[in-house]
């Protein structure tokens, strides 16, 4: 009775039955689709060149957007953390956006950026960037006192104290934040794609909605879900690889 | 005035008053951004013409029945799957999916089942917000003290006893961090399942004002979200503190 | 017939993935009368606590049975009230929810209910902390608001399992006083173990020593101290005879239990 086994079991139960219930026509199968038809639909699917090419535009704004959100990201969050009237100064300002459905923001960006990759590229930013810069701004503060007087009494410079100590030490919020910020940034990114694009991954996921085709809709699922989860173990292997340094730090 | 907060009013204001300056001196387009008072006019507008109270009351009542029914089951299977080891297994792939996958793209199957409107707003808002109660609710009862539960049990109690008298109330820490995450979430999925399921509420309103390039109405339904977003969380964190006044 | 009867009681334990068994207790058998207060005292490991939890339903004997009233022990009930080392207080009830809790159990309405846990909450000199949760009290005061909570039942038994372990050894001394005060009113039947030998002579009618594990019991003492005891008493000759006793039999179990050469080899 452990857990790789009954949950083996539980998703091969769940596959059949889906198989089952979805080729026999048991439930309509243009509604539920079913585990083979959804196979072949995305070999044919990669095969047409669909899926590559959208999957490309989709991956170039979202890296366009999410590489410099984190980077703005974590220089924001640290000065905030450091100068503390600063951080008084722009609070409800970032809380209102942070704790704001950014989706909703979805519209406007589109009218101010147009309805092509631009708009897309700020809309990861802007969904990444909150996540990133909120979560270093916490985990710098934490860390900032204690460590700080440590490395000073190294006798270092601030640029040191804060490469040397602030940085490393306030990694796994900074990694948490990015985490977070993926999640949200892939949501945005096919949600504007839905709403209006050129190309994309979303867009793909728009046509395929209005035709009310199972099949096709279900391939995008898992192929989005699949970039998430790719992201996230990214990540967590970089977090990893970055760890034991973390623990030596600690002493 | 203590310094945190005058310093936060301090930027809101500034903010605010820096849009109005530029907007008035014409440094900004006003097809792309309106200005601060024009969109209090449009507020005004739009409250006393019933179009936003309408759409407010939609929208409202998708994410508090979206949000209810969330917590009402997402305790409970996260309960079931804190108690038993089978269970959490069986579900455990499940949840992670759900967790993990952008469930905005769940949302066109949800439509080709069930149409546009209301419960499939609903739905959506309830699929979003659910996954993060059950793991917050699961890890909640997994950390009870065991010895808690022990004590119950010599005096007598049944799983009842220990179930209502110890596991919930000591879960209840994790189960409101959950609720708070699910706030998040289940607002999300009200914006979108109106952008692109409903044919009222504020999201839907919005993209109605956007696609006619009505630049300050489109920013009213958008304060309100935000305004309704921050509110909820404010909430539920005022009352996580609340409850935990016996914590250490 | 005796108030509490264990009866040849055994208790095994199956090592994960094998068939090999781990005796924690071997064939104990002892009898308490009515209004008897009993120590076990033992080295760490022997099993005293797991017999304590056996007495109180919360473990099922490997073989043999015990008996309260000439009637066997299947369930936890609150005819054999526990008070735990760790006081096990629930962190979200104040002093008096905490105290109701075993008759909330029992089903007792809830005027008659608090009622009673006043009543048992004053006995214990605490009435002053009705409202207060358990976090603001210290150590003492926690735990006499577990043996105020395992009074409120009114059991039949009294288990206690080392309720002064976790407490320091100033605080355990008048602890010890109060729980004989309290005791004095109504002569419960109380079972409680312990590892401090001290303790177990001053509380006790009887005295009863375990082996190290799989445990067996040893040795009985019976106390002839008069009572009311105070803590002077420790100091009497007749005490230092049962403490050097006592000890005598625990040492060699100790050693034995660490793998230390002890005065027979």
């Amino acid at each position: 009775m452990n857990r790789p086994l009954v949950g083996s079991i539980s998703v091969v139960l769940f596959l059949a039955v889906w198989q089952v219930v979805g080729s026999t026509n048991l439930v309509r199968s243009d509604l539920i689709s079913y585990p083979s038809e959804v196979a072949a639909t995305l070999a044919k699917m990669a095969a047409s060149g669909e899926l590559g090419s959208n999957a490309v535009v989709s991956l170039k704004e979202f890296v366009a957007g999410f590489v410099p959100a984190v980077a703005a990201g974590i220089a924001a969050g640290v000065v905030l953390a450091l100068v503390r009237r600063l951080r008084l100064f722009f609070d409800p300002l970032l809380i209102a956006i942070y704790q704001a459905p950014i989706i909703a923001f979805v519209p406007i960006l589109v009218v101010w950026f147009g309805v092509g990759t631009q708009s897309k590229i700020v809309m990861v930013f802007l969904s990444a960037f909150f996540p990133v810069m909120i979560n270093t701004m916490t985990g710098v503060a934490q860390v900032a006192e204690p460590w700080t007087r440590a490395v000073r009494a190294f006798g270092a410079d601030a640029f040191e104290v804060v490469t040397k100590a602030i940085l490393p030490g306030s990694l796994p919020a900074i990694m948490a934040g990015i985490r977070l910020g993926v999640g949200r940034a892939i949501v945005i990114l096919i949600a504007g794609e839905m709403y209006v694009s050129i190309m994309g991954i979303g867009r793909l996921v728009q046509v395929y909605s209005s035709a009310a085709r199972a099949a096709e809709i279900i391939v995008l699922v898992v192929v989005i879900s699949a970039f998430g989860f790719a992201c996230v173990s990214l990540l967590r292997w970089f977090e990893h690889r970055l760890g034991p340094w973390r623990s030596e730090l600690e002493q | 005035m203590p310094e945190p907060l005058l310093l936060g009013t301090a930027g809101l204001a500034a903010f605010v008053a820096l849009w109005q300056v530029a907007a008035d001196r014409g440094l900004i387009n006003p097809t792309i951004l309106a200005s601060p008072s024009l969109i209090a006019a449009a507020f005004a507008n739009q409250w006393s013409s019933g179009q936003l109270p309408a759409d407010l009351g939609v929208s409202l009542g998708e994410f508090a029945l979206g949000f209810a029914i969330s917590v009402v089951v997402g305790v409970a299977v996260g309960v079931a799957m804190g108690l038993s080891r089978t269970i959490e297994y069986a579900l455990d792939p499940f949840i992670w999916f759900l967790y993990s996958a952008p469930l905005i793209a769940i949302y066109p199957l949800i439509v080709v089942w069930m149409g546009f409107g209301f419960a499939t707003v609903v739905t959506v808002a309830f699929l979003l917000t659910v996954v993060s109660i059950i793991v917050n609710t699961t890890a909640g009862v997994q950390s009870v003290d065991p010895t808690l539960i022990r004590a119950v049990r010599a005096f007598g109690g049944t799983t009842r006893d220990v179930v209502f008298k110890v596991i919930l109330p000591a879960s209840i820490p994790l189960i409101l961090a959950g609720l708070r995450i699910g706030l998040g979430r289940a607002l999300i999925g009200v914006v979108l399942g109106e952008m692109f399921g409903a044919n009222a509420g504020l999201g839907f309103r919005m993209t109605v004002y956007a696609a006619h390039l009505r630049t300050a109405d489109v920013f009213v339904p958008l304060v309100v979200f935000i305004a309704i977003g921050v509110a909820s969380t404010q909430l539920v964190g005022l009352a996580e503190r609340r409850l935990q006044a016996w914590k250490v | 017939m005796s108030h509490l009867e264990v009866d040849r009681v055994s208790l095994a334990y199956r090592r994960p993935r094998s068939t090999e068994r781990f005796f924690a207790l071997a064939d104990v058998s002892l009898h308490v009368d009515r209004g008897e207060f009993v120590t076990i005292v033992g080295p760490s490991g022997c099993g005293k606590s797991s017999l304590l939890m056996l007495i109180a339903a919360l473990l099922r004997p490997t073989s043999g049975v015990i008996r309260l009233d000439g009637r066997e022990v299947r369930a936890p009930g609150s005819d054999r009230a526990v008070v735990f080392q760790d006081f096990a207080l629930l962190p979200w009830r104040t002093v008096l929810r905490n105290v109701e809790l075993g008759l909330e159990l029992k089903g007792v309405k809830a005027a008659e209910r608090r009622a009673a846990a006043r009543r048992y909450i004053a006995m214990v000199g605490l009435r002053d902390f009705e409202r207060h949760f358990p976090h603001q009290l210290s150590g003492g005061m926690r735990q006499r608001v577990g043996i105020a909570r395992a009074l409120s039942v009114e059991p039949e038994v009294l288990l206690m399992d080392e309720p002064f372990g976790a407490l320091d050894a100033q605080i355990r001394a008048l602890m010890a006083v109060e729980l004989l005060r309290i005791w004095e009113r109504d002569r419960k039947t109380i079972v409680f173990v312990t590892h401090d030998i001290d303790e177990a002579v001053y509380l006790a009618d009887r005295v009863v020593v375990m082996s190290a594990s799989p445990g067996r019991i040893i040795e009985t003492l019976d106390i002839a101290l008069p009572r009311p005891r105070d803590l002077d008493i420790r100091n009497a000759p007749e005490f230092a005879a049962y403490r050097h006793r006592i000890w005598e039999l625990l040492e060699e179990q100790v050693r034995t239990s660490l793998h230390w050469p002890t005065a027979a080899s």
